[in-house]
């Protein structure tokens, strides 16, 4: 799908985004990053980084050189040559594409829904599923599989080849002693692409991680450089200070894998959310604070000229309903009005990454092809618009209504996500600095983060609505599901 | 400041999640006012009897769960109050006659290898201190070796493994075998983090699954009264 320049929403003005940027360059110069792992700190080294104690300063024309040096331009293969496409970091097309890791699997029951285990027939059957869905334009790895450790990456690289016409994103790579071996599976390595979460927030670096991502680089791999902090707890509550530490951690590993190998195929995949510090500190994805923060991650990164993976659509909800359904159409509507190219769109999945089930990926599919037929259509119209639009589409769709209180709540959710609440100043800035040093020089940090929210979560940062109860029907869902069986071979019920 | 003042201060710093006098506190407002850790210090040079000040942690820790049940307070006035306590029963507990501690029993704590996360674990830890358990914390990316020579020096009555990754949480039942072959099957070992579940608890052979910090508690005080 192709965007218009005009329908990049500014969340940010070009000072602001220079002002992150070099909060983020003060972060790295002067906090540096924790590495323990000897050959990685002895390549930053090289290259002009310093140390101070475990932690690698950064400074800032390594910084510049590594944007400058970084692939602007990323193919993404696949096995049926009229499924694959290219990311260039200058152009508004977006791709959307499955989230990936879930451990269960919801099924419809005749008493409701049902969550089970994930096996490895499901990641077939997923699979299988996930190649035909018309939105889907990569397969990111759905659900784990029940195989030993040591077998998993081969295993999902045999059910990706025998299933998978698309571009395939591995998602985590589980031992690099494996990856010739997928290699050789798949049999182009153009098709893969992974996820690399390299920094645990805030700002240390997780050895293992870098291991995987000195292997992917090395054979010039595309990878996802994957960071989420989660305000008030791994991050300051502070939109800003978030954001700051984001993209500090995110610089870090676009600094690395340049410095592995110049030109590295990396995406930048920011995704700032918040903690739920009204009850168990549990992540909020799609919730309208969070959203925004996301959405502007991706404008920090189409600011710097680079790929930028993005994340969209991860409901809280645990089975397939109408308040999901807006969650996901907020959610994928924000995320490609803010310049994302790639985005782990979260089809299928439900309670956050933990499950998927089939009827979601049906649903999602049916709602992001009204997503993207409405953005599309009236390019002038405001993004709260377009996404009141989808929602009253997806809703008739699916056989209800968006009612007079219903649509209210979307509205308060959209203006939740175009609302400001901080200033971008030095002064601000600053503050939210120190806080994140403070909490790095010290091993329990999240207290320092979820004190510090303690005012803001008073003066409602964290949004607050209500639930959008609506009832979905889902026989269109049933047999569109049913229409997907291979010939002779079954698919879900 | 007559002592009495000095017991009433006290008690509303810890309400207030106020832990020095460099924090803002409960409303924000309260910077370069005295803290807990100040008025513990004060009461001490009062002279008031340690066990007093451990019965005013007692009596405010009670007023902040009242207030979090009623959904007055939140997660993070609860765990500064809880982060208030905690720190200051490293001044007090030396100062308590042997035997007159809280008692509650040792907890060993670590993320298990391979994951660097440590929200809940953190959170876990600073409630425990706050309900008067003394805690081990190992840190992050712990091995499983490292996990039962611990418990072989500390000799805890509780373990706590938390992972947040679904790649991760395998490792827990490395650890729990780990465990039980050196010995320790008396030690209660509780799991917590995202992916885990009562189900993968009871698949690995661990005691309790915890869904957060307050479960925690719960299942370890059900622990204690089987016991």
């Amino acid at each position: 799908m192709r965007l218009l320049k005009d329908q990049r929403i500014p969340w940010l003005t070009p000072e602001e985004l220079k002002a992150v940027h070099q909060g983020s360059c003060r972060l790295l110069s002067q906090i540096g990053v924790k590495v323990t792992h000897e050959r990685i700190a002895r390549l930053l080294a090289d290259s002009g980084a310093h140390s101070r104690g475990s932690r690698m300063c950064i400074p800032e024309h390594l910084v510049d050189k590594a944007l400058s040096d970084t692939a602007k331009v990323i193919d993404f293969n696949a096995p049926d040559p009229n499924k694959r496409f290219t990311v260039d970091a200058a152009a508004d097309e977006v791709r959307f594409g499955t989230g990936g890791q879930a451990l269960y699997v919801v099924h419809r029951t005749a008493d409701g829904w049902e969550k089970r285990p994930a096996v490895t027939g499901d990641l077939r059957q997923i699979l299988t599923l996930c190649d035909q869905l018309d939105q889907a334009d990569f397969v990111t790895r759905p659900v784990e599989c029940d195989v030993p450790e040591e077998q998993m990456d081969i295993e999902k690289a045999k059910l990706f080849r025998a299933h998978c016409t698309k571009p395939m994103n591995l998602a985590n790579l589980v031992h690099t002693k494996n990856l010739d071996g997928i290699i050789e599976v798949i049999g182009d390595q153009s098709y893969l692409s992974f996820i690399v979460c390299l920094v645990a927030s805030p700002l240390s670096m997780d050895t293992s991680a870098g291991d995987k991502l000195l292997a992917l680089v090395e054979k010039g791999l595309p990878a996802a450089l994957s960071s989420c902090p989660q305000a008030g707890s791994t991050a300051p509550f502070s939109e800003v200070g978030e954001l700051i530490q984001l993209n500090a951690e995110l610089l870090f590993g676009i600094v690395l894998a340049n410095t592995i190998r110049p030109g590295a195929k990396v995406l930048y995949r920011g995704i700032p959310i918040t903690s739920d510090l009204y009850t168990d500190g549990s992540p909020r994805w799609c919730q309208p604070e969070s959203i925004r923060r996301v959405a502007i991650a991706a404008q920090i990164s189409r600011w710097y000229g680079i790929p930028c993976c993005g994340t969209a659509g991860v409901s809280d909800q645990g089975v397939p309903n109408a308040q999901g359904l807006s969650e996901k159409i907020l959610s994928w509507s924000v995320m490609a009005a803010s310049g994302a190219h790639y985005i782990n769109s979260a089809l299928g999945m439900l309670q956050q990454v933990m499950s998927v089930s089939p009827y979601q990926y049906v649903i999602d599919d049916a709602a992001l092809r009204i997503v993207k037929e409405e953005l599309t259509a009236s390019p002038q119209r405001s993004i709260g618009d377009t996404v009141l639009a989808s929602v009253q589409r997806a809703f008739s769709y699916f056989g209800t209504s968006l009612d007079e209180p219903s649509e209210q709540e979307m509205r308060s959710r959209i203006a939740h996500v175009e609302t400001a609440k901080e200033p971008y100043d030095e002064a601000y800035m600053n503050k939210q600095i120190e806080s994140i040093e403070k909490a790095v020089a010290r091993e329990s940090g999240s207290s320092i983060f979820m004190k510090g929210a303690r005012k803001g979560l008073r003066e409602g940062y964290l949004y607050t609505g209500e639930s959008i109860p609506a009832e979905l029907d889902l026989e269109k869902v049933r047999k569109r599901l049913a229409s997907y069986a291979p010939e002779g071979g079954e698919i879900y019920e | 400041m007559s002592r009495k003042e000095t017991v009433r201060d006290l008690e509303h710093s810890i309400i207030m999640g106020h832990i020095d006098s460099d924090d803002e506190g409960y409303d924000g407002m309260m910077e370069g006012t005295p803290g807990t850790m100040e008025l513990v210090e004060t009461a001490l040079e009062e002279g008031i009897d340690p066990q007093d000040i451990l019965t005013v942690f007692n009596e405010a820790m009670d007023q902040v769960g009242v207030k979090f049940e009623s959904g007055e307070y939140l997660l993070p006035d609860m765990l500064a109050s809880a982060e208030c306590v905690g720190e200051a029963m490293e001044i007090l507990e030396p100062k308590l006659a042997a035997g007159s501690g809280t008692g509650k029993g040792k907890f060993l704590i670590a993320t298990v290898k391979g994951d660097l996360h440590d929200i809940g674990k953190n959170i876990v830890i600073t409630m425990l201190k706050g309900a008067g358990y003394q805690v081990k914390d190992l840190g992050i990316d712990v091995p499983a070796d490292d996990i039962v020579a611990a418990v072989r020096e500390y000799q805890p009555d509780y373990v706590g493994l938390s992972a947040l990754l679904t790649t991760t949480m395998i490792e827990m039942e490395h650890v729990v075998k780990k465990i039980r072959e050196a010995g320790f099957n008396g030690v209660k070992i509780f799991i917590g983090g995202a992916p885990t579940s009562e189900e993968f608890a009871r698949k690995i052979g661990a005691d309790k699954h915890c869904r957060d910090a307050m479960d925690t508690i719960e299942k370890i005080e059900e622990t204690r009264d089987v016991s």
